[in-house]
């Protein structure tokens, strides 16, 4: 135990489920290296563009043609974008090949995409975890809703989640902070929606990580509605690993920190059958640097932790640890999206909107729900907002000028908004694999990525579509068109599946504990422990597991079992 | 930006998506290439002209004092392709000979209503242009989707923009996210502090810049 790279574990990563990683394990007593492969980024101090306004920004937060050049992934969608540069990876050090189209939106730095997400926090219901062994789908999840609820509590109190409790089965409530507004149009809308569907669909305000009071024993105040999270809150207003959970861990003096720190292998022992500690590559020197530990949580991301798995104990199992069940990179999920509907709302011209929410309303899942039945399985719900137009809107009337100027110095006429994310089944051939023939800037094997969407994904979109339009239509919105922007597999940023959790060893990689049934002693609590989707933002769910995870974690190791 | 904006793309005054703002999927051939043509003063003082008359000064500052011209050549430089820079560049040339052409005199010793005149009947002009360029980019993408249904490729042809559409999109953008345009012509409140969705709005009330 003298050893001065000894800790009683390692946690990989520190993104979402990093963070609570080492959160959870530090706050136990244990002492925790967390493994950053990217640089640092210190809260607030580095947040470099979080003050600026627009007109400080050279191209004003448009994206450049050197910058479509050095973004190949990124320039696929919103995630290029000036205001944010320092937010991604750069794609040309971390590449990977594509047998199909997708998208693969990274933050290599400390907080990872913590920084970056969506906010959105919901739970996976009770038929969530249910779904998969009732319609013979993948593997049946090892867990019930019941096993993860006081754990997404636990998540949501500290994390800070702002929104109602609505009382709908589909999205069942948590422990929240007290929710943002809808605006006067979305109240109508909403009322309208529920008052059509007779309570079958409703309108809610969307529930997310961005507190509406503060949190003075984490030093973070209330949301000061700027909306421009994205870029780092400088008031802590929104979760992230620096606002939350890296404090809290650092507060217990268990934790150190490695930035640089790129982890090329678990170090297997295969006689006890535990893993003993991580091999690590520092991105700024080359040099190997190993730690030890009594127990490891992969937390990298889905596909990076995967990808960690793949390269580790190859000499017993070629695909590497978890590879066993043959499930190891298979089963990718995603959440589909980029299409939906929007329409005009007439009136309201003597109301408008004061501040930057930066969170809309959401529309829970309603079919194969409650009695509704599809030509395909599972679901999908819409986010989106109601807000006046801009100037950068068309005035047809005015061609040039101070009549136009004025025109467009006023604000423009309401319109509503709703994009669908749908749910999408795990299929054991879409799958990740390392890519030998291709290496990234440290000469490490890539990934490859060969995932699509199949019919029961394309039969829900024809709803999500039509469906967002009836809705507005009977909410009395005018002009409703329907929009598809398209959709590759990789774009919802919602990596998922690729280590599955499962009832047996021969068909899961994790166990109902996130353990690796080959290592007991490793955890892995990011998305690639998902056996199904759901159609919720997933975050949440990961904070839940990776806390549930922790508390069994230090509980075994204190009765020996580790 | 939000995720639930994402669908938003920038459509500015004329329908079509923010020239060199485009998204491109895996499957769109993108390459870019860098490095501008050269704007002299006299382009610089010709695009000032030429934005002060799409966003003239009236109770508040104008998109000269926006400083427009040295806007767009940072825009047209650094984030159009080259092709692109080139119908720029000749547009100035095709904008100075309309002017001639009409009233005898170059756009620079032009009047303002002169230049007015000129720059409704060229935005109609575009207007009308960027109707059938989307029409034919709609049909071009029905053919690329239906090559792709039968495991065909279909190399996307285009139509160029039209030379007035990027004068006016980078005037109204240069000049609306400008420090006097957000915060004179438009009100800009940094930090809220505090959300109203049923605030009070009477006509004549400028718009929230964000």
């Amino acid at each position: 135990m003298a050893d001065k790279n000894y800790y009683d574990a390692i946690v990989i990563g520190s993104g979402i489920s990093g963070g609570w990683a080492a959160k959870e394990l530090t706050e136990k007593g244990l002492s925790v290296i967390m493994l950053e492969r990217g640089r640092n980024i210190e809260h607030v101090k580095d947040y470099v563009n979080a003050q600026k306004d627009l007109w400080e920004f050279p191209h004003r937060g448009q994206r450049t043609q050197q910058m479509i050049q050095d973004y190949p992934v990124l320039k696929r969608d919103y995630p290029l974008n000036e205001t944010v540069l320092d937010m991604w990876v750069k794609d040309k050090e971390c590449p990977y090949t594509e047998t199909k189209p997708f998208s693969w939106f990274r933050g290599y730095h400390v907080g990872g995409r913590s920084l970056t997400w969506g906010r959105q926090s919901y739970r996976l219901n009770p038929a969530d975890f249910e779904a998969n062994a009732k319609e013979g789908i993948g593997t049946d999840w090892p867990i019930r809703y019941e096993d993860l609820a006081p754990w997404y509590s636990h998540a949501e109190k500290f994390a800070g989640i702002q929104g109602n409790r609505d009382g709908l089965s589909v999205l069942p409530d948590g422990e929240y902070l007290p929710a943002m507004d809808m605006n006067v149009v979305e109240i109508d809308v909403a009322k309208r929606i529920k008052d059509h569907y007779k309570g079958s669909r409703q309108m809610i305000m969307g529930r997310s990580a961005n507190i509406t009071q503060p949190k003075p024993e984490q030093n973070r105040l209330n949301c000061q509605y700027r909306d421009r999270c994205w870029r780092g809150c400088p008031y802590g207003a929104y979760f992230s690993t620096q606002s939350a959970t890296l404090p809290a861990a650092m507060a217990t003096k268990k934790l150190t920190l490695r930035p640089f720190s790129i982890v090329t292998k678990i170090l297997y022992d295969k006689d006890k059958k535990r893993a003993t500690g991580v091999e690590v590559l520092d991105a700024e020197t080359n040099q190997t640097v190993v730690y030890t530990s009594k127990i490891v949580f992969v937390n990298a991301s889905a596909f990076n932790s995967t990808w960690v798995l793949m390269n580790s104990a190859t000499d017993i199992w070629p695909d590497g640890l978890g590879s066993s069940s043959g499930q190891l990179g298979h089963n990718v999920m995603d959440h589909h999206f980029r299409l939906g509907a929007s329409g005009r709302a007439e009136g309201y011209d003597d109301k408008y909107v004061y501040g930057r929410r930066p969170s809309g309303i959401y529309i829970p899942r309603f079919r194969n729900w409650d009695g509704d039945k599809r030509d395909y399985v599972r679901g999908f719900g819409y986010q989106g907002s109601a807000s006046r137009s801009k100037w950068s809107r068309d005035v047809a009337e005015f061609s040039v000028g101070a009549e136009l100027k004025d025109a467009l110095s006023e604000p423009g006429g309401w319109s509503v908004g709703i994009t669908a994310f749908g749910e999408m089944l795990p299929y054991h051939e879409n799958r990740i694999s390392l890519n030998k023939d291709k290496k990234d800037k440290w000469g490490l094997p890539v990934l490859n990525m060969d995932v699509e969407i199949k019919e029961n994904e394309k039969k829900m979109r024809v709803d999500m579509m039509a469906d967002a339009k009836e809705m507005l239509e009977a909410a009395g919105l005018k002009d409703v068109n329907t929009f598809d922007g398209g959709y590759e597999v990789g774009m919802g940023i919602h990596e998922m599946g690729t280590a599955r959790m499962g009832r047996d060893p021969k068909s899961s990689v994790l166990n109902g504990h996130n353990q690796v049934w080959d290592a007991p002693n490793v955890f892995m609590t990011d998305g690639a422990a998902m056996a199904s989707a759901s159609c919720v933002n997933p975050s949440l769910t990961y904070m839940a597991m990776t806390a549930r995870a922790a508390d069994y974690a230090v509980s075994e190791l204190k009765k020996m079992n580790l | 930006m939000e995720r639930r904006e994402l669908l938003k793309l920038i459509t500015l005054v004329t329908g079509g998506a923010l020239i060199g703002g485009e998204l491109f999927l895996s499957g769109c051939k993108n390459e870019p290439e860098m490095g501008g043509a050269a704007f002299n003063d006299q382009d610089i003082a010709f695009l000032d002209e030429a934005g002060e008359t799409i966003m003239p000064k009236t109770k508040t500052p104008g998109a000269k004092e926006a400083k427009i011209g040295a806007f767009m050549q940072v825009m047209v430089n650094d984030c159009y392709t080259k092709e692109d820079q080139k119908i720029f560049h000749e547009g100035i040339g095709k904008l100075d000979k309309a002017t001639k052409d009409k009233y005898k005199v170059s756009f620079m010793e032009a009047t303002p209503e002169q230049r007015k005149e000129l720059f409704t009947a060229l935005d109609k002009e575009a207007r009308e242009y960027a109707g059938k360029k989307s029409e034919f980019d709609r049909e071009q993408s029905a053919k690329a989707n239906e090559a792709k249904q039968k495991g065909e490729t279909y190399e996307k042809k285009t139509m160029d923009p039209h030379y007035f559409t990027m004068l006016k999109q980078l005037t109204l953008l240069g000049f609306f996210t400008s420090k006097t345009g957000a915060t004179e012509t438009l009100r800009h409140v940094a930090v809220p502090a505090r959300f109203d969705g049923n605030f009070p709005y009477k006509k004549g009330d400028r718009a929230f810049f964000e």
